[in-house]
């Protein structure tokens, strides 16, 4: 019997007009575009230089900035009034501004005579745009001095590595977190959505009459899902080596082991929407609510570190922060889940209440 | 001892009463036709009976298994066709038909002798989406669905409405014949016309029920004698018929009122005078025998 509930599942999956397409285009789309697109490198960041000096030293400067490949030189002359009305007309993300002496200053090592305005409507440009900023006027003084063979107080070098991620690879960073977008969505979501329509055409009703037990009925409607799921992990994770080249550093199999335990959680979630809802529509609206929360608290997208401390303590019972940081761990680091315990423990508690609370929740229901 | 029997049933939602002390028994091989008005409590009696819901108070058994302790037991012996078509859309004809052959225990082919007649007529269109089946062959599908187990008895929830004519003529017939294969049918109705079909009836109308019986009793045990008046202008006949002399009650029915009168009092002829004194010259009045629709009315005005 367990096997003809399972085969209608697949022959309704199939047989929707968009289902199949959508499960195949899902993490294709998710790993060939969304890299790119949510990458947070910060490019082409439009640069207005006001240069006082004009001269060899101060163009060096400017090269430099722009041979870094950060910025796009927008404008380069004397008038700082130009430059800000740049920046108000929103042309202009950045100005440094290089002082008249900036040759004799700089020659005597005396302080930098150089000022830098950024344009923070957008936060994460606006500070990563100083920062590189920074990096080039350092790299220059660096090369400058070295050039001259001498050793001044600016020279103090500054040389950072980035673990695990040496080229501080924005796509590499997200790609295991894209995975546990895509699963969490199919997981608990599409199941959910499915329970209801049944609901909604009356035919569970028809279900509920017959001897079948409605664990086996439910169970029987998730597992598609989870198959899919696993399809969705495998097909990202062969689309980021074949396409990025990146390889997972840790044990795949732990990768595939923190999928299981999501799914648990997930379809708890998944069927508590479920009995709660008598409809579709109600269904999408509570699905979205937890969808956004889930995405914005899980760290994918900002640290969660750098959180208030009240958001701090919602991301506890975030699912999708222990499956994001267990990925990431896995995929970026090759932790095992003996490093990563805490996240365990998390999915393995939120998973326990929310599969009780479903349990609960639809025994009453009947 | 009946195949169905319930007692004292009630049921509530929050502060609207659904069901109010329901008793009723069905026999063996009857069909027991379920008849009242939208809203009157019938499908909610349909979940209580199929173990799709409990009752607040009352017990009852479905032959012989309790419907709240033995829930899984009886949902082997129970066929239920709910009021709205609820198959799944996107399976072929015989796709359902397997799903629910299977999710008995059973197969299409073991109890083929069950189902032949109806599915015959489907059988031609097996391997079309029962979504795309017109409404009379989704009707008989639904059928052949819920008889796929042979069940002992079959729940009909209102399985006529929005069905033409000729098909619920035809749907009539079929149950007709399903009984004499030794099935109980407990069917609802909401058109009263439909209620001779039945061998026994009971009457529901807010969540009570109002009479039961054979269609034949129903109707002699009606209590007074009935004209039927037809004219022009008929609501202002109405209001004047009602407050005649000697009118215990009087109902619009289609194209006629029908008067429920009290002979000692009142008469065709008295009445055919009353109206000409109000200026209907065209009326006509003439004694007909009560239908169920009347023993209806005049059981709910009670």
């Amino acid at each position: 019997m367990w096997k003809y509930l399972l085969e209608k599942e697949f022959k309704q999956f199939f047989r929707d007009p968009g289902l199949p397409r959508m499960a195949l285009a899902f993490p294709v789309l998710m790993m060939l575009v969304f890299p790119f697109a949510v990458s947070m490198d910060i490019r082409n960041i439009n640069l207005a230089v006001v240069d006082n000096c004009m001269s060899r030293e101060s163009s060096l400067l400017v090269d430099k900035c722009i041979s870094s490949g950060y910025f796009r030189l927008v404008s380069h002359g004397y008038s700082a009034e130009d430059a800000m009305r740049l920046m108000d007309d929103n042309k202009v993300d950045a100005i440094i501004t290089i002082m008249p002496d900036f040759d004799r200053q700089t020659a005597l090592g005396r302080g930098l005579p150089v000022g830098i305005k950024v344009n923070t409507v957008n936060g994460t440009k606006g500070s990563l745009g100083s920062q590189y900023i920074l990096q080039c006027v350092r790299m220059y003084f660096s090369d400058r001095n070295s050039s001259a063979g001498m050793a001044s107080a600016q020279s103090a070098d500054i040389s950072e590595k980035y673990y695990f991620n040496p080229g501080m690879d924005y796509k590499l960073f997200m790609i295991p977190a894209l995975i546990v977008i895509a699963i969490t969505m199919v997981t608990a979501f599409l199941p959910a959505l499915n329970i209801v329509s049944e609901k909604e055409a009356g035919t569970i009703e028809q279900i509920n009459v017959t001897p079948v037990s409605k664990t086996a009925f439910i169970v029987c409607k998730m597992i598609p899902y989870w198959a899919i799921a696993f399809f969705i992990l495998t097909a990202c994770l062969i689309i980021a080596w074949a396409v990025f080249g990146y390889v997972c550093r840790g044990n795949v199999l732990w990768l595939y082991l923190f999928t299981v335990l999501d799914i648990l959680v997930m379809a708890g979630l998944g069927l508590l929407i479920s009995n709660y809802s008598s409809n579709a529509q109600q269904a999408m609206f509570v699905i979205w609510f937890f969808a956004v929360i889930f995405m914005l608290m899980s760290g994918i997208f900002t640290p969660i570190a750098s959180m208030p401390d009240w958001a701090r303590f919602i991301t506890y019972f975030n699912p999708m922060r222990y499956f994001a940081d267990a990925m990431r761990a896995v995929f970026l680091k090759g932790s095992t889940p003996a490093d990563v315990w805490y996240d365990v423990a998390g999915l393995g508690v939120l998973g326990t209440v929310m599969v009780t609370a479903a349990i609960l929740s639809y025994r009453k229901s009947e | 001892m009946g195949v169905i029997e319930i007692n004292g049933v009630s049921k509530s939602y929050g502060q609207l009463k659904a069901l109010s002390d329901i008793s009723l028994e069905v026999g063996q091989g009857e069909i027991f036709g379920l008849i009242g008005p939208d809203g009157a409590g019938k499908t909610t009696l349909f979940r209580i009976m199929t173990t799709l819901m409990l009752p607040d108070a009352g017990s009852g058994s479905i032959c012989g298994l309790d419907i709240v302790r033995d829930y899984s037991r009886i949902r082997r012996i129970i066929g239920y066709m709910p009021g709205r078509f609820s198959l799944y859309q996107d399976l072929t004809v015989k796709e359902n038909l397997d799903y629910f052959a299977t999710l008995f225990g059973t197969t299409v082919s073991s109890s083929y002798g069950t189902i032949r007649e109806i599915y015959s007529q489907i059988e031609p269109f097996r391997d079309r989406r029962a979504g795309k089946l017109s409404g009379g062959m989704k009707q008989k599908l639904a059928l052949c669905c819920a008889l796929v187990h042979k069940p002992a008895v079959l729940f009909l929830d209102e399985p006529t409405t929005g069905v033409d004519a000729v098909s619920r003529k035809d749907f009539w017939t079929m149950l007709s014949r399903i009984r004499e294969s030794g099935v109980s049918v407990f069917v609802s109705t909401p058109y009263m016309d439909e209620a001779s079909m039945c061998d026994r009836l009971a009457m529901i109308r807010d969540g009570k029920i109002i009479g039961t019986g054979t269609p034949a009793g129903i109707v002699s045990g009606y209590p007074y004698r009935l004209l039927a008046v037809e004219g022009k202008r008929m609501y202002p006949m109405l209001k004047i018929l009602r407050v005649a002399e000697g009118v215990i009650s009087c109902f619009s029915f289609g194209n006629s009122h029908h008067l429920a009168y009290d002979p000692a009092k009142t008469g065709k002829e008295a009445l055919l005078k009353t109206m000409h004194a109000a200026g209907f010259d065209d009326c006509s009045v003439r004694e007909i025998v009560p239908g169920i629709e009347d023993c209806f009315m005049q059981l709910a005005g009670k």
